[in-house]
């Protein structure tokens, strides 16, 4: 620690163009600045942030020989790393900066009330100068990272962040929960607008990930827990019962040549029937299944929930032995620098719109399910047809905003934003396979926003398809026929509709994926008021997030379209690899430290601590407490509650922040 | 404002009327009044056409519910207020239910109902029915076909109401009364002849 002298502090109160000096009389701060104790320089500018703002700060703490920086203007979240580098520049500890805010909490919310916000900007300014009066050298702490990282979920956005991730040479751990990589894309038949085929594109790139060295592929697997912190993450992962052993898994028990190849010999055994969640229960599946024929890994996955262990898929496997149905979970502990998350969407429930029928008349099918039965590899090899009859429908209205953009609270208020360009391409598809087939999109915007989106919705609309423009009210079913009367108003025509149509599909609103929630908060981010992952910034870093060292991919941030999710996915594997190649990171020097003259060893501490910082270790005959510095995050909890007074808290030291009370108390006359 | 015309021919003119809309054809209080009866955000309306989709009425009449919203939304006050077609709302609550922006419409057509009302501005029916009430507490007041039809399904021919209990019909007109409404409907029909 440098050596004690008196403190001779600089305030800069910044004009932030109007944003402050619209509603504060900054040049009356400043002065009042000057009269405080030991302030020896007070300064006003119009962009402190500015470079010559900073450079002012530089020069005047070499002019003016100060001990500490006081900087108003805005809040700390953006500009305290500008600021601690002015000072640091200016050849102080970064740590002897302290910044009053008052834009965010104090010009902006008192826009009309001049004189009463002038006020409020001395008492914050005042309170700033008394504590940086008492600002230490602090030294940030680097601990290393780990050379590895993590990615949870394994769509194209968690594909994408894990390849580019592997490909910069960093072993990656691809979490994946289902069987098989691929997502929501392996699901679609075509993308918008290119109409490229989904998984003639997506496949090499599954295969991609299930070869790259360094991209250790976990399917099948969630993650159980989360411990540490950026560099240091220790994730415990459950390897769920797949009751089937990849050829290396065989070999580790002995079994020379054996484990699964994917044949299939299990399959024409298997005497129990269920729905194929891939395509939507449309398709049966057995209780030893793969969803689909291009699945990475191409293992096989028996359901234990179904499977009734009469053993004949055992006997089919034969010499293989590569089904175990003794199988149990299993836990494994690997450590990550950085993690990204990827968990990606599902379809909001829309059958509680009661109103459109969905789940209740056959006819009307969601959007997914339209593109299962569009797809040539889906349940009807790509044959559209009415679930009620088999018939090909003619007539197909496509429900827009079914779900989005809606206030009532059964419904999301967002725009899901991607069901507007795949209903163009659906009305597409129907055109191009269905000879005479009439499309019809009721909608209330078209919003095609992209690259080429909007040349493709005057294609579409060239193709023939016709655009009601109007909310559908309401579906009802002739119980004969089995067709639809689409109900709403042509807001163009001034007219109220009565639409008769042989299908009707719903393109319904998104959601966070079941367990994203669960998974978020193993890795403490938060989300925002819509429930999507809270990124740490939503302009200037849409990939990163409050906990340092996780990161966010594609839709789980918000629903966007593929481009948007590789891009993201390629932004946020691009930011987790940062730390790692830098090798170390330095943490805020906020720690707990305990005097332990001081401590009594009584451990009360080491209960309270929320992040198991905190131990109790033998010293010299006694029990004392002892801080792992690196997982503290000095939030004050104990020392706010240790009764001997013997943990002090770096940069929020009680001196400190009493002088902050008595400033703001005792008013001026200190 | 609108421009004036003289073609000197009544038809003639109101074909060709100057229909633009111009901006201080805007009453903002208005809105704020109609939201303020109304009870309902009536300002957040996005013109869906779910209202006018789910309306019983407006596959039979001229009435279109959304129109009634985008003024409120615009505070056109006049060319709601003297819209006939404001009286077409049956009160059914089909367009409140589906609302996706949770405004309810019906209670805007009440509230410029209420406002229309304030400026004399009522249909004869309407009023015919306040006398009705008033005479015999009934909007529709019970008639022979009505008393056959009860008797025929074994019923007294007046039904257990104030046709049963006229006394009672001095509270409801009392009640009346109070607000004037009997008085104000006598007047603005008198007006009407």
């Amino acid at each position: 620690m440098a050596e004690k002298k008196e403190a001779r502090i600089g305030v800069f109160v910044c004009h932030c163009g109007t944003n402050i000096a619209g509603s504060i009389d900054v040049e009356a701060v400043k002065e009042y600045a000057r009269t405080l104790p030991n302030v020896v320089h007070a300064d006003d500018y119009q962009y402190v942030c500015s470079t010559p703002g900073q450079t002012m700060i530089t020069d005047a703490i070499k002019e003016h020989d100060l001990t500490g920086t006081v900087v108003a203007a805005c809040s700390p979240r953006l500009h305290e790393p500008t600021f601690r580098m002015a000072t640091k520049v200016g050849g102080l500890n970064p740590f002897r900066f302290e910044m009053a805010n008052i834009r965010e909490q104090n010009s902006w919310v008192h826009m009309h009330d001049r004189e009463g916000a002038t006020e409020k900007a001395k008492d914050a300014v005042r309170i700033a100068v008394a504590k940086a009066s008492l600002l230490e050298d602090l030294i940030p702490k680097s601990v290393p990272v780990e050379h590895a990282a993590m990615v949870v979920g394994g769509g194209v956005a968690g594909m994408q962040a894990a390849l580019d991730l592997g490909n910069a040479g960093i072993k990656t751990y691809l979490i994946e929960r289902s069987p098989t990589i691929g997502g929501r894309m392996s699901q679609l038949d075509k993308t918008f607008p290119t109409l490229d085929c989904s998984q003639c594109i997506l496949t090499p790139k599954m295969v991609d990930v299930g070869r790259n060295e360094n991209i250790e592929l976990m399917t099948y697997t969630e993650v159980a827990e989360v411990e540490g912190y950026i560099g240091n993450f220790e994730i415990t992962l459950r390897k769920k019962a797949r009751g089937v052993l990849t050829p290396d898994e065989a070999e580790a028990r002995g079994i020379v040549g054996g484990g699964c190849n994917g044949c299939g010999d299990c399959v024409e055994v298997c005497p129990v029937i269920k729905g194929n969640e891939f395509e939507f229960e449309m398709a049966p599946r057995k209780a030893i299944y793969i969803y689909h024929p291009q699945v990475v890994p191409n293992l096989y996955t028996v359901d234990f929930n179904t499977c009734i262990k009469c053993g004949l898929c055992v006997e089919a496997c034969g010499e293989k032995k590569a089904i175990d149905l003794e199988m149990v979970d299993e836990l494994i502990k690997v450590k990550v620098g950085t993690a990204i998350l990827a968990t990606g969407y599902d379809l909001f429930p829309i059958e509680n719109k009661t109103e459109w029928g969905y789940k209740k008349y056959e006819n009307v099918i969601t959007g997914l399910e339209f593109e299962r039965l569009i797809c040539a590899s889906g349940p009807t090899g790509g044959h559209l047809v009415r679930p009620s009859d088999g018939e090909t429908p003619k007539k197909v209205a496509f429900v827009l905003c079914a779900g989005s953009r809606d206030n009532t609270g059964v419904g999301k208020p967002y725009c899901s934003r991607f069901c507007c360009m795949y209903s163009l391409k659906h009305a597409h598809q129907i055109i191009e396979k269905i000879p005479g087939a009439q499309p019809y999109l009721l909608y209330m915007d078209i919003r095609s926003f992209g690259k080429m989106y909007e040349e493709f919705y005057y294609r579409i609309q060239d193709e023939g398809a016709k655009f009601i423009r109007g909310r559908v009210a309401n579906i009802l079913e002739d119980p004969v026929t089995k067709n639809l009367h689409v109900f709403t108003e042509d807001t163009l025509l001034q007219r109220p509709i009565d639409l008769e149509v042989d299908m009707v599909v719903l393109a319904s609103a998104v959601q966070p994926t079941t367990g994203a929630d669960a998974v978020r908060k193993l890795f403490g981010v938060s989300c925002s008021q819509d429930g999507w992952m809270l990124e740490a910034h939503p302009k200037l870093n849409p990939c990163g997030t409050t906990t340092a060292g996780v990161f966010l991919a594609g839709v789980c941030q918000g629903p966007k379209d593929i481009p948007d999710t590789v891009a993201q996915a390629e932004g946020a594997a691009s930011a987790a690899s940062i730390p790692i190649h830098r090798g170390e990171v330095e943490l805020e020097p906020y720690f707990a430290q305990c005097n332990e003259e001081l401590c009594a060893g009584c451990g009360m501490c080491v209960n309270l601590c929320p992040y198991s910082a905190l131990a109790l270790v033998e010293k010299d005959g006694r029990k004392v407490m002892e801080v792992t510095e690196a997982k503290c995050k000095g939030c004050g909890t104990c020392g706010g509650f240790c009764p001997g007074g013997a943990i002090h808290m770096q940069h929020f030291t009680t001196p400190q922040i009493v002088a902050q009370i008595d400033a703001f108390l005792l008013g001026g006359e200190q | 404002m609108a421009m004036e015309k003289n073609y000197g021919n009544p038809s003639l003119e109101a074909k060709l009327k100057d229909r633009y809309y111009y901006s201080d054809d805007t009453n903002r209080d208005f809105t704020k009044e109609v939201e303020k009866i109304g009870r309902t955000i009536a300002h957040m309306c996005y013109q869906c056409g779910t209202c006018t989709g789910s309306c019983p009425s407006a596959p039979r009449s001229s009435y279109r519910i959304r129109l009634f919203m985008r003024r409120a939304v615009l505070g056109l006050e006049d060319e709601a207020l003297t819209d006939p077609d404001l009286w077409l709302c049956t009160t059914c609550y089909s367009c409140t239910d589906r609302c996706p922006r949770d405004i309810a419409p019906t209670d805007v057509i009440m509230a410029m109902r209420n406002l229309a009302a304030r400026r004399d501005i009522v249909p004869r029916n309407f009023l015919k029915t306040v006398q009705a009430i008033y005479t015999t507490g009934h909007g529709v007041p019970n008639n022979d076909v009505n008393r056959a039809a009860r008797v025929k399904l074994g019923l007294e021919a007046e039904p257990p109401t104030t046709h049963g209990f006229p006394e009672y019909i001095e509270g409801i007109k009392a009640i009346i009364d109070h607000y004037g409404l009997k008085d104000r409907a006598d007047k603005i029909l008198s007006e009407g002849e």
